[in-house]
């Protein structure tokens, strides 16, 4: 045997060996085969009682759930659904990233409880929608379950692809959760018409974070007013604050963890990615009027609710882009093309003193693998404006109070259930467990799952039920936890919430301002110009789809009536 | 003479400086790759520069660790593997007479040219515009998700490669050889296999090595097509970004994992691209 | 020099029918497809060739086609270049000469997916491996004409390896006579290249530059990973236009007439190029 040879039987056996080290692993997507015949209980332990203990795949970990919580299909050796096999589509994060982390640590247990096999589709979180589509309006069967984000919602209702849950969830035969844990705004996200379609998971929206060790020391707030000649204003009340304290701290060494000039406040804008969320979350307090009733300029904020113009130039709009142009000045100038993860990175390293951005921050300083700033974070609702645009009287109000709005912008990844599905039972159960009140804490107590707190079940008394201890012995500092949970809960309990765009084409509209948004950031175009654009882009876009059929959709997904008072 | 000499000493030096600046410019990308693959996640922008280990940096497995556990990477390696060797294979052995024909025949309603352009213009049309007919294609041969879609995919897509490459080598073999052979009376097919295919070794391995490389990389249809049970590198890759941004570190390790049977490949590719320098050698 | 004989069927056919087979339902389809107004949940509608004029309206379109062909023109130029300058390089014996020569083609191995995220670590502004090693403080990413820069660079470090091992695989067939030959008119190392090396490598380099081209038209792995057609669509590529319009946006009718464009376009500038060449030879 020559040397080539030789080298050659190596080397394919070098490959062979790295290979068949990863097959055999029962983390894999696809469900192993059962031995058939009788339920072993691996991963779950029922009480006398009824109630019942499971346990978490790999991890070990142990979910207490009562007997109410797990509804009557499920008891010791039943398999309600046994034979059945289940395909659920997530964004392809593996077992121990967000979203599709909790599946795969409920497998087991729900693989036993039920007698039926889950296949864990992994598809790249951009192609989530365009795969599932294809696969519903092309034939292709392969989904029972999808995983989806809130604006997926728009392009899977009309055609019919989604299917309503409302006998499930009053149905108590399923594990039991109840769509009034969550506050209207994030509730109505998984309803359409009225119906509900989604189950509980994941709850996304923007907060405001800061380096609190620097804000509240002493000695810097005695250089901001000697740089300035004012206070520093903190707590921090509305964006022209925020712009204050970022131009101050911009440029300056204010952290220790390294030498070189730290940041006022990074941004993700990344052109196609999330930086449009920055920008629809910080102008909602120029532009999102509250009140008891739903029209053009009352807590409206994307077209006019008769005629479907777009209301994305109004100078509400106009001046919060002028104000997130200047903040972002005080940022890296390189964060045009940050994505969401290095720009974290910039504030988890330390180098900025605000952020505005979903639960994964508050979650990620916690890792100390990922942040060197535990227990050094504030955390509140987005900041307001005194000045609003009124998009009914066409002027400029002034109110006495900064007024803040919610939002709930993001995904909030959740489980809907395919017309195509021929086991819907199957997947609704899935998803019931995972949305009872044990496994949902348990999921929203460890940051890394991506399922952040929104229900009321989430946060802590008087609001909510939940404990701190959970959260705390998931390894969160309690200084962080608090200013986390009670941002969090004012941002969705707020008086005046950022309606959620949800109609056919939201990711078209996005997208169009998303391009411009980027334009405009890199300084290409001037911010009235560029929402000008956006307007203009908006309208084509309206009229390719259908004018009428815009509207309609519109009218329906903000609950728009003709009557004031009328309730939503 | 003595001139001569001393230029063919310093030269052979001076290119070999040359050859190594030019390979370790075209691998530093990889060191790079490597070093964020042993990095803490804090440290993927922390660290500038050369990024030398244990000086600049504490090295760490633990993204491998957590990488291979999952064992998504080696099944995408699998899957990968199999389909760029399957689509090789089919587009050598579909591919190579297609391409001597072409080059040793006379074609005259569809010309010579005109089905170089044919196969030629297979691979123009970006993948987007026949993503969804070969989806319902393979819906109806219920090919969805299976590894043999995207071997005929592939295949189908890299024989041009196959056709125009060798039909060029096959173009620069002098015709002596095989005009001799069919004087003594060889037959077509004989002259093909025993002269042809091998006179044209080089540009063959180089040909197939394409074709993986081609079949490997690519994302669209593997996407389309492939869902639980197809699932190959470029998905695979694509999967690295999620609801928390892209995670360079997995990229990094995913990058190199991913590297290494078509590394291999090249490696013993290049033996034989050298030892081909013995063949096509025509005196006179 | 061509011979014709019945048996030439033989060796085309197998090919020509499996490409037949394979490629005429989705070509047919995604013609048909660019003539509808496709709204996912309607039926299509028929709209006759207006997705190709609102092509011809689009400034995001028109634009992603104007970078899609400086992409092309400078990228392909330069891997062309490096690739012979390096197949020349190489092409002699050399101590680790086929670890070196695997080491030049491993680009071409790396998934150009996984390569644009990579990249991005690589041209980080502050800090990272060029900007912290270098000193510099270029905007790689966040500057509109930085970005297609890096795009380029990106494309060339992956590329060039293609056409280096052609060139090379090429050069290692030119037989030893020749140069020989050379040698007695002159010792120019640039004379020999000039008229033996050239000329007799002409075919290749025509090869090369016409598959080049056919990809680098299509290019969407890198643009799409590195800058995500950014920053504002400074590096959008006509191909990740039209799946943007596609698979985003389910204009599907719409994206496949952007296809078609872009198919017709390098078609008859492959063509001419091929026609051109078949002159000049014959």
């Amino acid at each position: 045997m020559n040397s080539l040879c030789l080298r050659t039987v190596i080397l394919c056996l070098v490959v062979v060996l790295s290979i068949a080290g990863g097959c055999g692993r029962s983390s894999g997507p696809d469900s192993e085969e059962e031995a058939g015949g009788v339920v072993e209980y691996k991963h779950v332990t029922w009480h006398d009682d009824g109630s019942l203990d499971l346990t978490t795949f790999e991890d070990g970990e142990i979910i207490g759930l009562s007997k109410e919580d797990i509804g009557t299909l499920f008891g010791p050796g039943k398999t309600p659904f046994a034979g059945q096999r289940i395909a659920v589509a997530v964004t392809s994060q593996g077992p121990k990233g967000g979203i599709s982390g909790p599946l795969y640590r409920l497998r087991p247990a729900w693989e036993e409880l039920t007698g039926a096999k889950l296949d864990i589709v992994e598809v790249p979180m951009a192609d989530l929608l365009n795969k599932t589509i294809t696969d519903l309006r092309f034939g292709g069967g392969q989904f029972d379950g999808i995983i989806q984000g809130a604006w997926f919602m728009g392009e899977y209702i009309t055609p019919g692809f989604i299917i309503p849950i409302d006998t499930y969830v009053q149905d108590p035969r399923f594990p039991h959760w109840d769509p009034g844990w969550l506050p209207t705004p994030l509730k109505s996200i998984h309803a359409w018409g009225g119906k509900q379609y989604g189950v509980m998971n994941d709850s996304d929206g923007q907060v405001l974070y800061w380096r609190n060790d620097i804000l509240t020391n002493t000695a810097w707030r005695s250089a901001f007013k000697e740089e300035t000649g004012k206070d520093l204003p903190f707590p921090v009340k509305t964006w022209q604050d925020v712009t204050e304290i970022a131009r101050f701290f911009h440029g300056k060494n204010w952290d220790e963890n390294d030498p070189e000039p730290d940041s006022g406040v990074v941004m993700h804008f990344r052109v196609n990615e999330q930086g449009m969320f920055h920008f629809m979350s910080l102008s909602a307090a120029f532009t999102v009027l509250g009140g008891e009733k739903v029209d053009r300029g009352t807590n409206n904020y994307w077209f006019d609710p008769d005629t479907m113009e777009p209301l994305i130039n109004q100078p509400g709009h106009i001046r919060a882009l002028e104000t997130l142009y200047e903040l972002s000045q005080y940022g890296p100038r390189a964060q045009s093309s940050w994505d969401l993860g290095t720009a974290w990175d910039w504030f988890l390293r330390g180098k900025s003193i605000f952020v505005f951005s979903w639960g994964d921050v508050g979650s990620l300083v916690q890792d100390v693998s990922r942040s060197s700033i535990k227990g050094k974070i504030g955390a509140s609702i987005l900041p307001g404006s005194y000045d609003v645009y009124d998009m009914n009287a066409n002027a400029w109000v002034n109110v006495d109070e900064p007024n803040v709005v919610g939002n709930t912008v993001g995904g909030s990844w959740h489980g809907v259930i395919t017309s195509t599905s021929e086991s819907p039972e199957a997947v609704y159960s899935l998803y019931a467990l995972m949305a009872t009140q044990p496994v949902s804490l348990w999921n929203v107590n460890r940051g890394w799952t991506g399922v952040d707190p929104g229900a009321r079940i989430h946060f802590t008394p008087p609001q909510g039920s939940a404990d701190l201890q959970g959260y705390l012995d998931a390894g969160w500092d309690e200084s962080d936890l608090t200013f986390y949970l009670k941002a969090y809960r004012d941002n969705f309990y707020a008086k005046t919430m950022l309606p959620y765009l949800r109609i056919n084409g939201a990711e078209e509209y996005w997208r169009a301002l998303d391009q411009n948004l980027s334009e405009t950031m890199i300084g290409r175009l001037e911010p009235q110009e560029a929402l000008l654009r956006t307007a203009r882009e908006w309208n084509t876009i309206t009229d390719r789809r259908g004018r009428e059929a815009q509207l309609k959709q519109y009218q329906e997904s903000i609950g728009y009536d003709l009557l004031p008072h009328a309730p939503r | 003479m003595s001139f001569i000499m001393t230029k063919k000493k310093v030269k052979p030096l001076a290119f070999w400086a040359l050859a190594l600046l030019a390979a370790a410019a075209f691998f530093l990308p990889f060191y790079w790759a490597i070093s964020l693959s042993i990095r803490n996640p804090k440290e993927a922008f922390t660290v500038t520069g050369l990024a030398v280990p244990f000086l600049q940096y504490q090295p760490t497995l633990s993204n491998w660790q957590t990488e291979l556990a999952t064992g998504e990477t080696q099944r995408a390696l699998l899957n990968s593997s199999i389909i760029a060797a399957g689509a090789a294979l089919l587009a050598v052995l579909l591919g190579a007479p297609a391409a001597y024909a072409i080059a040793r025949f006379r074609f005259r309603r569809p010309s010579n040219e005109g089905l170089t352009l044919w196969f030629l213009s297979q691979r123009v049309l970006p993948p987007v515009a026949t993503a969804i007919p070969f989806f319902m294609m393979m819906r109806f041969l219920h090919l969805l998700d299976t590894r043999t879609a995207l071997i005929i995919l592939n295949a189908t897509f890299s024989l041009p490669f196959i056709v125009v490459i060798l039909r060029q080598a096959f173009l620069d073999l002098p015709i002596e050889l095989e005009e001799a052979a069919l004087v003594d009376g060889a037959g077509h097919m004989d002259i093909f296999f025993r002269i042809s295919m091998r006179l044209a070794a080089p540009s063959l391995a180089a040909a197939v090595l394409i074709v993986i490389a081609f079949s490997w990389n690519e994302f669209l249809f593997a996407l389309m097509i492939g869902t639980l049970h197809a699932k190959v590198i470029p998905v695979h890759m694509a999967g690295a970004v999620d609801t928390r941004g892209i995670q360079f570190w997995f990229v990094a390790v995913r990058t190199l994992l991913s590297m290494l049977p078509p590394v291999i490949l090249a490696l013993l590719a290049q033996r034989y691209i050298v030892r081909g320098l013995t063949f096509g050698a025509v005196k006179g | 020099m061509h011979r014709d004989s019945r048996v030439k069927w033989a060796f085309l056919l197998p090919a020509a029918l499996w490409v037949l087979c394979f490629t005429i339902f989705p070509l047919v389809y995604g013609l048909r497809l660019s003539f509808f107004r496709v709204k996912i949940g309607e039926p299509d509608e028929f709209v006759g060739f207006e997705n190709f004029v609102q092509f011809f309206q689009d400034e995001r379109g028109l634009q992603s086609a104007a970078v899609t062909l400086i992409f092309v023109l400078s990228g392909v130029t330069v891997q062309m270049a490096l690739g012979m300058c390096l197949a020349l390089l190489f092409n002699r014996d050399m101590p680790l000469r086929g670890l070196l020569r695997t080491v030049l083609t491993m680009p071409l191995f790396a998934t150009p997916i996984a390569v644009g995220f990579l990249f991005v670590t690589i041209f980080y502004e502050e800090g990272g491996l060029i900007n912290g090693l270098l000193r510099w403080d270029v905007p790689w990413l966040s500057h509109p004409h930085w970005a297609l820069v890096s795009v380029i660079l990106v494309d060339i470090w992956q590329w060039t390896p293609f056409c280096f091992l052609i060139f090379l695989a090429a050069l290692q067939g030119v037989s030893e006579d020749y140069y020989e030959a050379g040698r007695l008119e002159t010792k120019s190392g640039w004379m020999l290249f000039r008229h033996v090396t050239f000329p007799l490598l002409q075919p290749t380099i025509v090869l090369v530059l016409l598959l080049r081209i056919t990809e680098a038209f299509k290019v969407f792995d890198i643009p799409y990973t590195l800058t995500s057609g950014g920053p504002g669509s400074a590096t959008q590529v006509l191909s990740m236009y039209a799946y943007r319009v596609g698979m985003r946006f389910f204009h599907f009718g719409y994206a496949s007439s952007i296809s078609l464009i872009l198919f017709l376009l390098v078609l008859v500038t492959v063509s001419f190029m091929f026609k051109q060449i078949r002159q000049t030879y014959s």
